[in-house]
């Protein structure tokens, strides 16, 4: 795979979407950059040499024919006078070199044959030793050997500051193409966290719908979904009221009828029945209730004698649950939300494991944790995330005598997230579930 | 001849009227039904009866608006049973905060409601004198203390929530209830036994020691509930009733 398909493909890209187009932005504005400045110079580079080799060409010219002119002994004064910058002219056959090969040799001899019109043969050669050094070795009509020495001088001397405006430019684009991702991310935060605190239930502060017109528009639609996403719960909630008014109603009458018939087996069946449906509808209501909040306000209250009494009640109707390692204190928190959290859990360690042991913990901070022990056959590691979910069933065989609504955990979860505490199952060592609830 | 205690029972379900009034004249009380508030002050106007069941839900006036009129009328010794659809605990506290004795959740099992009828007319009958107007919905104080009826919790004087199991709740509420009177063990267990029909088998002295704890009564010298020395228990300190406070 290329280098580009894989950046493509996000895998050399960094994870967010701001450092990914700050980056696409920074390297295409830095290689666009880098592109017009090469042109640039190319084209500058182009023209000067163009330039060079042009006044090389029209005063070699004329000093070689003013050589060729005048008497051999008043040459010597004039090598001085005719030299420039970037040639200079000696009489003789001037240093030893090799046969210049390079391209810009063959330019420089070219030039030079064009001067002096190929009247004279022209050998150019190479200083050895000496990079940029070349020699033109020629005879003048007279015989006489001419040397010009050329060394051409750096065709487009750099301006010093040049390399500071091109960091201070590369800055520029860096800020500039941060400031732009700025303002497409940073709404895009905002609308995430917004949906993270979005609590339909509650009338938070609606995201504000300013700033640039698809940012506006964005703001505006999660606005209106939220207000629709409101509308749904109240009619839900509108719903279940005239379901549980509607059902408990039937329901109490089928339960009266059914009690006050002959004793038959067939009596006992039908009120078996109607206390499952019962349980089913009442569950249900506190599913969706517990969905947000209950409206319960917080107190503060004994921890042990709250923790005790939800035993005892237990251990009043002789069912086997134990505590340990009460401690002492208060805590501030929602108790009847609490206690149907603990009921829950001790309910299903009883269905399952036969007996519950409630042990409370103090943590380090001042959380407190409260575990719900059994030694049932516990959940499989892969389904605890599962068991959390509303009409969760372990095995899709068991009866459902046993069965439940599959709600208890739910409930217990939203009921748990309403008074800012934090859920857990998990396995124990030696077998059994251990359902935890931690507040602070 | 003996007092035939007289039900009257208010709910819309004609079904479920006739069917309850059925069940309880079987069970050897009397029972009358109403419709509606109108039947309901109707029916009070030129009748005598001992305890109101009382449907929540119903159309026109419903039921807490109707137990709050006859807790403010002529009739407000009269111990009320409310019967509602709900299920949730804050509106069991919502309905007893507006006068009512007892609660009982829709769907009910007639025996559960007999049983409270009963216990609720036993209760009534057993106050003393200075309650007998129903205290549901007041805060009694005594000592340090103060017990909430309605959310049946017990307050210390930080106001922090002491919890009370059932049967604790129950014990506390039969002394309140008899300030300063010995009770013997028999007579705390009968008042003592849960309306829940829940199996007791917890020993009356048990829960002494449990609810002396909870009140932090030391069993040597206790302050609140004493120990009568082959008698039973009596509950020595003064009772107050207040208002619920907001």
């Amino acid at each position: 795979m290329t280098v580009a398909a894989s950046f493509i493909r996000g895998r050399m890209l960094p994870s967010s979407l701001r450092s990914r187009m700050f980056l696409i932005l920074l390297v295409g504005l830095a290689i666009a950059y880098g592109l017009s400045f090469s042109v640039l110079y190319a084209e500058r580079y182009i023209s000067a040499k163009a330039m060079m080799l042009g006044t090389l060409q029209s005063d070699v010219a004329a000093s070689v024919a003013v050589f060729d002119r005048i008497p051999a002994d008043q040459r010597a004064n004039l090598t001085d006078p005719l030299s420039r910058g970037n040639f200079r002219f000696i009489l003789g056959p001037g240093q030893p070199g090799v046969v210049d090969t390079s391209v810009r040799g063959a330019e420089i001899a070219d030039t030079i044959s064009k001067a002096i019109e190929h009247r004279l043969p022209i050998r150019m050669e190479a200083i050895p030793g000496e990079a940029q050094r070349l020699q033109a070795h020629l005879a003048l009509t007279d015989g006489t050997p001419l040397t010009i020495d050329i060394t051409p001088r750096s065709i487009m001397p750099l301006a010093v500051w040049l390399p500071y405006v091109f960091v201070l430019q590369m800055l520029l684009i860096g800020i500039l193409a941060w400031l732009a991702v700025r303002q497409a991310s940073h709404p895009l935060a905002a609308l995430a966290a917004a949906a993270d605190a979005l609590d339909p239930s509650k009338n938070g502060p609606a995201l504000s719908d300013t700033g640039p017109t698809e940012v506006a528009h964005a703001a505006r639609a999660f606005n209106a979904m939220r207000d629709r996403i409101a509308q749904y719960l109240e009619e839900r909630e509108q719903i279940l009221a005239a379901i549980s008014h509607d059902l408990q109603t039937p329901i109490t009458r089928m339960r009266l009828r059914a009690e006050l018939a002959d004793d038959t087996p067939e009596r006992a069946k039908l009120l078996h029945d109607i206390g499952e449906l019962e349980r089913l509808v009442q569950d249900g209501i506190a599913y969706f209730r517990s969905s947000h909040g209950n409206g319960e306000k917080f107190s503060r209250i004994d921890l042990a004698s709250f923790i005790e009494s939800i035993c005892y009640d237990y251990q009043d109707t002789v069912k086997a649950v134990s505590v340990s390692g009460t401690i002492t204190g208060t805590v501030t928190t929602k108790p009847l939300a609490l206690r149907r959290i603990l009921s829950n859990f001790i309910d299903n360690a009883l269905k399952f494991g036969g007996a519950a042991e409630v042990r409370v913990e103090r943590k380090q901070g001042g959380e407190i944790t409260i575990t719900v022990l059994d030694r049932g056959p516990g959940i499989p590691d892969d389904q605890i995330e599962a068991a959390m979910q509303p009409f969760f069933r372990l095995e899709p065989s068991r009866n459902r005598e046993t069965g439940g609504s599959g709600l208890g955990l739910a409930i217990s979860q939203q009921l748990t997230a309403a008074l800012g505490g934090a859920i857990r199952l998990y396995n124990r060592d030696g077998g059994g579930l251990a359902a935890e609830v931690t507040i602070r | 001849m003996d007092h035939v205690d007289h039900i009257l029972i208010v709910d819309d379900d004609s079904e479920i009227r006739e069917m309850v009034s059925g069940y309880l004249k079987k069970n050897g009380l009397r029972a009358s039904v109403a419709a509606d508030g109108r039947h309901l002050r109707r029916f009070l106007e030129t009748n005598a009866v001992d305890l109101i069941v009382l449907d929540v839900m119903m159309p026109g006036d419903d039921g807490l608006v109707l137990c709050r009129e006859i807790r403010a009328g002529k009739h407000k010794a009269t111990p009320i049973l409310m019967l509602t659809a709900r299920t949730d605990e804050m509106d069991r506290i919502l309905g007893l905060e507006m006068g009512a004795d007892d609660y009982l959740p829709k769907p009910f099992a007639a025996r559960e409601l007999l049983a409270r009828i009963k216990s609720v007319l036993r209760r009534t009958r057993m106050l003393p004198p200075n309650f007998q107007v129903t205290d549901a919905g007041k805060i009694l104080s005594f000592g340090e203390w103060r017990l909430d009826t309605v959310a049946r919790i017990l307050l210390d004087k930080d106001g922090t929530t002491i919890a009370l199991s059932g049967a604790e709740f129950r014990l506390l509420r039969v002394f309140i209830d008899h300030p300063q009177r010995i009770l013997n063990r028999d007579q705390l267990l009968n008042l003592t036994q849960s309306r829940d029909a829940e199996i007791f088998d917890r020993s009356i002295d048990l829960l002494v020691s449990r609810l002396r704890q909870r009140l932090g009564d030391d069993a040597r010298e206790p302050i609140y509930i004493k120990t009568v020395r082959s008698e039973g228990y009596v509950f020595s300190v003064p009772v107050e009733v207040s208002e619920p406070h907001q």
